[in-house]
């Protein structure tokens, strides 16, 4: 085989490779413009609607924002992310939402604060070492009155991804 | 004169190859950096050290440090028994409490972490 034919061949597969290069995003297009509706609320709070939860005056529609396990982000641990909307009419009432696994002791500690407008507002709410499955999510509302309201959820409920992947994890 | 063209052809050919490889070597470089935005969630461990004391450390899971942050040592009354900032090297020591308590690595409302006691072994 002479040089002259390798250099073609190259070029040849350069140019297929170049053609490849260009329609290989196409295969991801579908999945790219879900994630950007997904993220830019066209396609509403989240993947998983929870429903309706009554918050001491208030109420809120919570949704799970994507239906899948936590993710780890470093040393913070696990965290799964959630989303909200806050009542029609409540919304300059509210001061603040928050979120957390297990019973809050404070304010202070009334776990991950949800950001974003009043209709629509995300979370991450870390996944503590040692979670079970059957165990309660947190709902604390701080109104601009100074007074806070507490409600609570089965997580088994509110994500049952996150109830599966933590059963599949035996309590660690 | 015509070696001076020659050299001067060579020359721009040659600035004119590194340019593209710049310019190929600032779009990958672009394109790895698109995928690096990272969450910048709250972190922090204590564990024991020098008999009674505690040694906590916060940060944040982008990896920055967090020198100045408040940490309280709170007891499950809700009282602060230590008031606390981390130092500049995102850390701070103090003596186990006679009470039941917790600690609380305080980065503003919503960015907190909670550790309880029973989480640091003696």
């Amino acid at each position: 085989m002479s040089s002259h034919d390798t250099v073609s061949r190259w070029k040849r597969w350069r140019f297929h490779l170049s053609a490849l290069m260009l329609i290989l995003p196409i295969a991801f297009m579908p999945q790219y413009f879900h994630r950007v509706a997904l993220f830019s609320g066209d396609l509403g709070l989240g993947q998983r609607v929870i429903g309706e939860q009554t918050v001491g005056p208030w109420s809120v529609r919570l949704a799970e924002f994507e239906e899948r396990p936590p993710e780890l982000d470093g040393g913070a641990g696990y965290m799964k992310t959630f989303s909200l909307a806050l009542c029609d009419g409540c919304e300059s009432s509210i001061r603040a939402m928050y979120l957390r696994v297990g019973k809050p002791r404070s304010l202070r500690t009334a776990g991950a604060i949800f950001f974003g407008s009043p209709y629509r507002q995300t979370a991450s709410v870390p996944i503590p070492d040692g979670t079970t499955p059957d165990a309660m999510l947190w709902l604390t509302a701080e109104g601009w009155d100074g007074s806070v309201h507490h409600a609570s959820i089965p997580l088994a409920t509110a994500s049952p991804t996150t109830a599966g992947w933590l059963r599949k994890r035996g309590g660690r | 004169m015509i070696s001076a063209s020659i050299l001067y052809g060579r020359l721009s050919r040659s600035l004119a190859f590194s340019r593209r490889h710049a310019r190929i070597g600032a779009t990958a470089l672009l394109l790895c950096a698109a995928g690096v935005a990272q969450a910048h969630n709250p972190m922090a461990d204590c564990k024991s050290v020098e008999g009674e004391n505690i040694q906590c450390t916060g940060g944040f899971s982008d990896g920055s440090g967090a020198p100045g942050v408040t940490l309280d040592v709170i007891s499950y009354d809700e009282e602060i028994l230590v008031p606390g900032k981390l130092d500049e090297n995102s850390r701070i020591t103090f003596a186990r409490p006679d009470k039941d308590f917790y600690v609380l690595f305080d980065a503003g409302p919503g960015h907190v972490v909670e550790i309880d006691q029973s989480e640091i072994p003696q």
